[in-house]
Protein backbone atom coordinates (compact mmCIF):
# COMPACT_ATOMS: atom_id res chain seq x y z
CA UNK A 1 0.00 0.00 0.00
CA UNK A 2 1.41 3.27 -0.56
CA UNK A 3 -0.08 6.51 0.71
CA UNK A 4 1.32 10.13 -0.85
CA UNK A 5 1.25 13.35 0.97
CA UNK A 6 1.61 16.05 -1.45
CA UNK A 7 2.96 19.16 -0.98
CA UNK A 8 1.49 20.24 2.49
CA UNK A 9 2.18 18.10 6.40
CA UNK A 10 -2.00 18.82 6.48
CA UNK A 11 -2.65 16.42 3.93
CA UNK A 12 -1.31 13.74 6.49
CA UNK A 13 -3.76 14.90 9.07
CA UNK A 14 -6.18 15.08 5.95
CA UNK A 15 -5.68 11.47 5.09
CA UNK A 16 -5.77 10.42 8.60
CA UNK A 17 -9.42 12.27 9.07
CA UNK A 18 -10.73 10.62 5.64
CA UNK A 19 -9.92 7.21 7.03
CA UNK A 20 -11.55 7.79 10.60
CA UNK A 21 -15.06 9.50 8.39
CA UNK A 22 -14.54 6.07 6.49
CA UNK A 23 -14.36 4.47 9.84
CA UNK A 24 -17.38 5.96 11.66
CA UNK A 25 -19.51 5.92 8.50
CA UNK A 26 -19.12 2.38 8.31
CA UNK A 27 -19.81 1.67 11.99
CA UNK A 28 -23.03 4.09 11.52
CA UNK A 29 -24.46 6.74 13.97
CA UNK A 30 -21.99 8.12 16.85
CA UNK A 31 -23.62 8.45 19.98
CA UNK A 32 -22.93 11.20 22.44
CA UNK A 33 -24.26 11.49 25.61
CA UNK A 34 -23.03 15.05 27.37
CA UNK A 35 -21.61 14.75 30.60
CA UNK A 36 -20.29 17.31 33.04
CA UNK A 37 -20.50 18.41 36.16
CA UNK A 38 -22.23 21.73 37.47
CA UNK A 39 -21.24 23.67 40.13
CA UNK A 40 -24.19 25.26 42.34
CA UNK A 41 -24.18 28.81 42.19
CA UNK A 42 -22.98 31.82 44.05
CA UNK A 43 -25.88 33.82 43.88
CA UNK A 44 -28.45 35.18 47.01
CA UNK A 45 -31.41 33.00 47.16
CA UNK A 46 -35.02 34.23 46.63
CA UNK A 47 -37.49 33.60 49.03
CA UNK A 48 -39.90 31.78 47.26
CA UNK A 49 -41.16 28.02 46.91
CA UNK A 50 -40.66 26.92 42.87
CA UNK A 51 -42.07 23.88 41.12
CA UNK A 52 -40.28 22.50 38.75
CA UNK A 53 -41.68 20.41 35.77
CA UNK A 54 -39.12 18.82 33.49
CA UNK A 55 -41.42 17.10 31.00
CA UNK A 56 -40.54 14.20 28.78
CA UNK A 57 -39.55 16.36 25.66
CA UNK A 58 -36.36 17.91 27.98
CA UNK A 59 -35.39 14.46 29.67
CA UNK A 60 -35.13 12.81 26.44
CA UNK A 61 -33.84 15.64 24.45
CA UNK A 62 -31.11 15.20 21.58
CA UNK A 63 -30.55 16.49 18.21
CA UNK A 64 -28.82 14.76 15.32
CA UNK A 65 -26.10 16.00 13.10
CA UNK A 66 -26.07 15.07 9.35
CA UNK A 67 -23.26 15.29 7.41
CA UNK A 68 -22.99 17.65 4.15
CA UNK A 69 -24.41 14.50 2.29
CA UNK A 70 -27.47 14.64 4.67
CA UNK A 71 -26.61 11.23 6.07
CA UNK A 72 -26.97 11.00 9.73
CA UNK A 73 -23.31 11.55 12.23
CA UNK A 74 -23.36 12.02 15.24
CA UNK A 75 -26.62 11.93 17.79
CA UNK A 76 -25.87 14.21 20.90
CA UNK A 77 -28.45 13.45 23.93
CA UNK A 78 -28.23 16.35 26.34
CA UNK A 79 -31.46 15.53 28.44
CA UNK A 80 -30.00 14.00 31.41
CA UNK A 81 -27.25 16.97 31.52
CA UNK A 82 -30.02 19.62 31.34
CA UNK A 83 -31.95 18.31 34.24
CA UNK A 84 -28.86 17.38 36.45
CA UNK A 85 -27.89 21.54 35.66
CA UNK A 86 -31.24 22.76 36.59
CA UNK A 87 -31.07 20.35 39.60
CA UNK A 88 -27.78 22.35 40.47
CA UNK A 89 -29.03 25.68 39.64
CA UNK A 90 -32.42 26.06 41.39
CA UNK A 91 -31.48 24.74 44.54
CA UNK A 92 -29.41 27.78 44.93
CA UNK A 93 -31.54 30.38 43.49
CA UNK A 94 -34.50 29.63 45.19
CA UNK A 95 -35.25 28.73 49.03
CA UNK A 96 -37.24 25.74 48.05
CA UNK A 97 -37.64 23.79 45.12
CA UNK A 98 -40.43 20.64 44.59
CA UNK A 99 -39.83 18.48 41.53
CA UNK A 100 -43.22 17.41 40.43
CA UNK A 101 -44.47 14.79 37.89
CA UNK A 102 -47.07 17.13 35.81
CA UNK A 103 -48.79 20.43 36.52
CA UNK A 104 -51.60 18.73 38.13
CA UNK A 105 -49.64 16.92 40.90
CA UNK A 106 -51.11 18.12 44.18
CA UNK A 107 -47.39 19.37 45.11
CA UNK A 108 -47.75 22.22 42.69
CA UNK A 109 -50.28 23.77 45.35
CA UNK A 110 -47.36 23.98 48.18
CA UNK A 111 -45.17 26.22 45.45
CA UNK A 112 -45.74 29.71 44.76
CA UNK A 113 -45.17 29.22 41.53
CA UNK A 114 -44.19 26.32 38.72
CA UNK A 115 -40.93 26.90 36.30
CA UNK A 116 -40.97 24.33 33.26
CA UNK A 117 -38.08 24.86 30.81
CA UNK A 118 -38.23 24.09 27.14
CA UNK A 119 -35.43 23.16 24.41
CA UNK A 120 -36.57 25.05 21.17
CA UNK A 121 -33.11 24.58 19.25
CA UNK A 122 -30.30 23.06 19.42
CA UNK A 123 -27.16 23.64 16.48
CA UNK A 124 -23.99 22.21 16.41
CA UNK A 125 -20.87 23.77 14.79
CA UNK A 126 -17.66 21.62 13.73
CA UNK A 127 -14.55 22.71 12.53
CA UNK A 128 -14.42 20.64 10.04
CA UNK A 129 -17.26 22.69 8.31
CA UNK A 130 -16.84 25.90 9.31
CA UNK A 131 -13.15 25.96 9.00
CA UNK A 132 -12.51 27.52 12.25
CA UNK A 133 -10.52 25.57 15.21
CA UNK A 134 -13.37 25.33 17.70
CA UNK A 135 -16.09 23.42 18.38
CA UNK A 136 -19.75 25.75 18.58
CA UNK A 137 -23.04 24.56 20.33
CA UNK A 138 -26.06 26.94 20.44
CA UNK A 139 -28.84 26.57 22.97
CA UNK A 140 -32.34 28.16 22.56
CA UNK A 141 -34.73 27.63 25.34
CA UNK A 142 -38.31 29.03 26.19
CA UNK A 143 -38.31 29.28 30.16
CA UNK A 144 -41.79 29.55 31.53
CA UNK A 145 -43.42 30.45 34.77
CA UNK A 146 -47.08 29.95 35.55
CA UNK A 147 -48.92 29.86 38.73
CA UNK A 148 -50.78 26.71 40.69
CA UNK A 149 -53.79 27.29 38.33
CA UNK A 150 -51.77 26.80 35.12
CA UNK A 151 -51.95 30.65 34.64
CA UNK A 152 -48.65 31.89 32.64
CA UNK A 153 -46.83 34.63 35.32
CA UNK A 154 -43.92 35.05 32.78
CA UNK A 155 -41.89 33.43 29.59
CA UNK A 156 -38.81 34.56 28.07
CA UNK A 157 -36.02 33.10 25.62
CA UNK A 158 -32.72 32.71 27.36
CA UNK A 159 -30.23 31.53 24.64
CA UNK A 160 -26.94 29.78 25.32
CA UNK A 161 -23.17 29.22 23.88
CA UNK A 162 -20.38 27.75 24.25
CA UNK A 163 -17.04 26.60 22.36
CA UNK A 164 -13.86 24.17 23.07
CA UNK A 165 -10.76 24.75 20.58
CA UNK A 166 -9.45 22.03 18.59
CA UNK A 167 -6.78 20.11 20.26
CA UNK A 168 -4.43 17.11 18.77
CA UNK A 169 -5.57 13.84 20.31
CA UNK A 170 -8.92 15.26 20.79
CA UNK A 171 -12.05 13.25 19.48
CA UNK A 172 -14.92 15.15 17.76
CA UNK A 173 -17.58 13.60 20.87
CA UNK A 174 -15.27 14.99 23.15
CA UNK A 175 -14.58 18.44 21.51
CA UNK A 176 -19.02 18.47 21.08
CA UNK A 177 -19.33 17.62 24.84
CA UNK A 178 -16.63 20.10 26.25
CA UNK A 179 -18.43 22.93 24.05
CA UNK A 180 -21.91 21.80 25.54
CA UNK A 181 -20.61 21.81 28.87
CA UNK A 182 -19.71 25.37 28.09
CA UNK A 183 -23.11 26.08 26.76
CA UNK A 184 -25.14 24.86 29.55
CA UNK A 185 -22.68 26.44 32.08
CA UNK A 186 -23.62 29.56 30.21
CA UNK A 187 -27.13 29.37 30.49
CA UNK A 188 -26.70 28.18 34.36
CA UNK A 189 -24.98 31.39 34.61
CA UNK A 190 -27.04 33.84 32.69
CA UNK A 191 -30.54 32.52 33.78
CA UNK A 192 -29.70 32.61 37.91
CA UNK A 193 -27.81 36.29 36.86
CA UNK A 194 -30.61 37.67 34.74
CA UNK A 195 -33.52 35.58 36.22
CA UNK A 196 -34.84 38.79 38.73
CA UNK A 197 -33.87 41.50 35.52
CA UNK A 198 -37.05 40.10 33.73
CA UNK A 199 -39.62 42.27 33.28
CA UNK A 200 -42.45 40.05 34.11
CA UNK A 201 -40.64 37.85 36.75
CA UNK A 202 -39.78 41.48 38.19
CA UNK A 203 -43.47 42.45 37.81
CA UNK A 204 -45.02 39.29 39.16
CA UNK A 205 -42.13 39.49 42.17
CA UNK A 206 -43.42 43.08 42.84
CA UNK A 207 -47.05 41.69 43.38
CA UNK A 208 -45.94 38.67 45.44
CA UNK B 1 12.10 14.08 19.23
CA UNK B 2 14.62 17.02 18.99
CA UNK B 3 13.71 21.05 19.49
CA UNK B 4 14.40 23.86 16.40
CA UNK B 5 14.76 27.41 17.25
CA UNK B 6 12.55 29.81 18.97
CA UNK B 7 12.80 33.55 19.16
CA UNK B 8 11.27 35.14 21.91
CA UNK B 9 10.13 38.51 22.46
CA UNK B 10 8.70 39.86 25.83
CA UNK B 11 7.39 43.31 26.68
CA UNK B 12 6.51 45.17 29.53
CA UNK B 13 3.81 48.03 30.31
CA UNK B 14 3.76 48.65 34.10
CA UNK B 15 1.06 51.34 35.47
CA UNK B 16 1.18 50.90 38.93
CA UNK B 17 3.44 49.62 42.24
CA UNK B 18 3.20 45.89 42.60
CA UNK B 19 4.45 43.48 45.92
CA UNK B 20 2.77 40.20 47.16
CA UNK B 21 3.03 39.02 51.26
CA UNK B 22 3.33 35.17 51.69
CA UNK B 23 -0.50 34.84 52.72
CA UNK B 24 -1.58 36.84 49.72
CA UNK B 25 -2.49 34.64 45.89
CA UNK B 26 -3.03 35.01 42.25
CA UNK B 27 -5.10 33.75 40.22
CA UNK B 28 -4.20 33.27 36.39
CA UNK B 29 -7.67 33.12 34.09
CA UNK B 30 -7.89 32.80 30.48
CA UNK B 31 -9.48 34.91 28.47
CA UNK B 32 -12.64 33.09 26.73
CA UNK B 33 -14.72 36.13 24.88
CA UNK B 34 -13.28 35.89 21.02
CA UNK B 35 -15.46 34.50 18.43
CA UNK B 36 -13.12 32.73 16.38
CA UNK B 37 -10.48 31.56 19.13
CA UNK B 38 -10.29 31.41 22.91
CA UNK B 39 -6.81 31.10 25.00
CA UNK B 40 -6.37 27.39 25.63
CA UNK B 41 -6.45 26.51 29.50
CA UNK B 42 -3.43 24.29 28.89
CA UNK B 43 -1.93 27.77 27.96
CA UNK B 44 -2.77 29.04 31.70
CA UNK B 45 -1.73 25.90 33.39
CA UNK B 46 1.59 26.01 32.53
CA UNK B 47 1.96 29.73 33.43
CA UNK B 48 0.40 29.10 36.36
CA UNK B 49 2.34 26.08 37.14
CA UNK B 50 5.93 27.98 36.32
CA UNK B 51 5.03 30.84 38.43
CA UNK B 52 4.26 28.80 41.38
CA UNK B 53 7.80 27.00 41.39
CA UNK B 54 11.70 27.79 41.69
CA UNK B 55 12.97 31.29 43.27
CA UNK B 56 10.38 33.75 44.80
CA UNK B 57 7.51 30.55 43.89
CA UNK B 58 4.16 32.75 43.98
CA UNK B 59 0.70 30.86 45.34
CA UNK B 60 -1.49 30.04 42.47
CA UNK B 61 -4.97 29.31 42.84
CA UNK B 62 -5.46 26.96 39.80
CA UNK B 63 -8.22 28.42 37.20
CA UNK B 64 -11.23 25.88 36.95
CA UNK B 65 -11.16 25.82 40.62
CA UNK B 66 -11.61 29.10 40.78
CA UNK B 67 -14.34 29.59 38.37
CA UNK B 68 -15.89 26.63 39.86
CA UNK B 69 -16.12 28.40 43.16
CA UNK B 70 -17.17 31.64 41.95
CA UNK B 71 -19.53 30.54 39.50
CA UNK B 72 -21.31 31.98 37.66
CA UNK B 73 -19.12 35.15 37.68
CA UNK B 74 -16.34 34.46 35.63
CA UNK B 75 -18.36 32.70 32.64
CA UNK B 76 -16.95 34.00 29.46
CA UNK B 77 -19.69 36.04 28.83
CA UNK B 78 -19.89 36.92 32.77
CA UNK B 79 -16.64 37.81 33.82
CA UNK B 80 -15.35 41.72 34.10
CA UNK B 81 -13.76 42.71 30.94
CA UNK B 82 -12.44 45.95 32.68
CA UNK B 83 -10.38 46.19 36.17
CA UNK B 84 -13.13 49.45 36.93
CA UNK B 85 -16.05 46.55 36.87
CA UNK B 86 -14.33 44.26 40.09
CA UNK B 87 -15.50 47.22 42.26
CA UNK B 88 -19.31 46.20 41.08
CA UNK B 89 -18.30 42.86 41.60
CA UNK B 90 -16.98 42.93 44.70
CA UNK B 91 -20.17 44.39 45.97
CA UNK B 92 -21.85 41.25 45.70
CA UNK B 93 -21.05 39.75 49.26
CA UNK B 94 -20.69 35.90 47.92
CA UNK B 95 -17.96 37.44 45.32
CA UNK B 96 -16.20 39.34 48.02
CA UNK B 97 -16.25 36.10 50.64
CA UNK B 98 -14.96 34.23 48.26
CA UNK B 99 -12.20 36.53 47.15
CA UNK B 100 -11.08 36.91 50.49
CA UNK B 101 -11.33 33.15 51.31
CA UNK B 102 -8.36 32.80 48.38
CA UNK B 103 -6.65 35.56 49.55
CA UNK B 104 -6.09 36.54 46.05
CA UNK B 105 -4.30 40.15 45.44
CA UNK B 106 -3.90 39.72 41.57
CA UNK B 107 -5.93 38.64 39.06
CA UNK B 108 -4.22 37.96 36.03
CA UNK B 109 -6.09 37.35 32.29
CA UNK B 110 -4.07 35.55 29.62
CA UNK B 111 -5.04 36.03 26.01
CA UNK B 112 -3.94 34.68 23.03
CA UNK B 113 -3.42 31.89 20.42
CA UNK B 114 -0.71 30.36 18.73
CA UNK B 115 -0.82 30.14 14.64
CA UNK B 116 0.44 27.93 12.58
CA UNK B 117 1.59 29.53 8.85
CA UNK B 118 3.47 28.82 5.95
CA UNK B 119 3.36 25.25 5.67
CA UNK B 120 5.38 23.63 2.57
CA UNK B 121 7.01 20.44 2.05
CA UNK B 122 6.14 17.31 0.66
CA UNK B 123 6.35 13.91 2.79
CA UNK B 124 5.57 10.51 0.78
CA UNK B 125 5.27 7.30 3.01
CA UNK B 126 5.14 3.84 1.63
CA UNK B 127 3.95 0.55 3.38
CA UNK B 128 4.25 -3.01 2.12
CA UNK B 129 5.11 -6.48 3.35
CA UNK B 130 8.80 -6.12 3.88
CA UNK B 131 8.08 -3.01 5.77
CA UNK B 132 7.56 0.50 4.55
CA UNK B 133 9.36 3.95 5.32
CA UNK B 134 8.16 7.88 4.57
CA UNK B 135 11.06 10.27 2.17
CA UNK B 136 10.41 14.30 1.72
CA UNK B 137 10.36 17.15 3.65
CA UNK B 138 7.66 19.63 5.42
CA UNK B 139 8.05 22.42 7.34
CA UNK B 140 6.01 25.25 8.92
CA UNK B 141 6.28 28.48 11.09
CA UNK B 142 4.64 28.48 14.60
CA UNK B 143 3.43 32.07 16.45
CA UNK B 144 2.90 32.67 20.00
CA UNK B 145 1.53 36.02 20.52
CA UNK B 146 -0.27 36.47 24.40
CA UNK B 147 -1.31 39.52 26.45
CA UNK B 148 -1.81 39.19 30.12
CA UNK B 149 -3.24 41.82 31.90
CA UNK B 150 -2.56 42.24 36.11
CA UNK B 151 -5.46 43.21 37.75
CA UNK B 152 -4.59 44.78 41.51
CA UNK B 153 -7.51 43.45 43.36
CA UNK B 154 -6.79 46.11 46.23
CA UNK B 155 -6.71 48.88 44.23
CA UNK B 156 -8.98 47.62 41.90
CA UNK B 157 -6.84 48.99 38.71
CA UNK B 158 -5.25 47.25 35.68
CA UNK B 159 -0.96 47.59 37.30
CA UNK B 160 0.46 46.07 33.70
CA UNK B 161 0.54 44.08 30.78
CA UNK B 162 3.23 41.85 29.67
CA UNK B 163 3.30 40.44 26.44
CA UNK B 164 5.30 37.15 24.58
CA UNK B 165 5.38 36.75 21.31
CA UNK B 166 7.48 33.61 20.47
CA UNK B 167 8.32 32.41 16.85
CA UNK B 168 9.73 29.13 15.42
CA UNK B 169 10.54 27.41 12.26
CA UNK B 170 9.77 23.22 12.92
CA UNK B 171 11.00 20.86 10.10
CA UNK B 172 10.09 17.72 9.39
CA UNK B 173 12.52 15.86 7.08
CA UNK B 174 12.07 12.11 6.74
CA UNK B 175 14.44 9.59 5.39
CA UNK B 176 12.74 5.67 5.69
CA UNK B 177 11.99 7.37 9.53
CA UNK B 178 10.65 10.96 10.21
CA UNK B 179 12.75 13.16 12.23
CA UNK B 180 10.61 15.81 13.66
CA UNK B 181 12.29 19.12 14.97
CA UNK B 182 9.96 21.19 16.50
CA UNK B 183 10.16 24.91 17.52
CA UNK B 184 8.26 24.86 21.08
CA UNK B 185 7.01 27.88 20.78
CA UNK B 186 4.19 27.49 23.05
CA UNK B 187 6.42 26.06 25.67
CA UNK B 188 8.85 29.15 25.38
CA UNK B 189 6.25 32.03 25.29
CA UNK B 190 5.00 30.31 28.57
CA UNK B 191 8.36 29.90 30.40
CA UNK B 192 9.02 33.92 29.45
CA UNK B 193 5.90 34.85 30.31
CA UNK B 194 5.80 33.13 33.86
CA UNK B 195 8.75 34.21 34.56
CA UNK B 196 7.74 37.55 33.77
CA UNK B 197 5.07 38.07 35.13
CA UNK B 198 6.73 35.99 38.69
CA UNK B 199 9.06 39.38 39.09
CA UNK B 200 6.42 41.68 38.13
CA UNK B 201 4.09 40.58 40.84
CA UNK B 202 6.76 40.38 43.25
CA UNK B 203 7.18 43.92 42.46
CA UNK B 204 11.17 43.09 40.55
Amino acid sequence: MKIRFKNNPCYVRLSVFSIMLSLISSCGVSNLVIEGSFPTPNINKIPLSMAVYYDEALKEFSYMEYSETGREEINVESGESHINLFNAVLPAMFEEVIEIEGLDDPKVLEADAIFTPVIEEFQLALPGKTKLEVYEVWIKYNMRIVDSSGASLADWVVTSYGKTPTETFRSVEDGINEAAVVALRDLASSFSLNFTRIPEVQDWLNNL
Amino acid sequence: MLASCTSTTVDEFRQGETGIESDESVVILGRRQASDFETKSDFVECVGDRMSQGENAISIIPEREFVDAMFPWFEPRTAPLRASDLEQLLAEDVVAQKMNEFGIRYMVWVEGFTETTGRTGSISCTVGPGGGGCFGFGTWEDDANFDARVWDVNSLRNVGTINTDATGQSYLPALVVPIPLIARVETNACNRLAAQLKDFVNGE
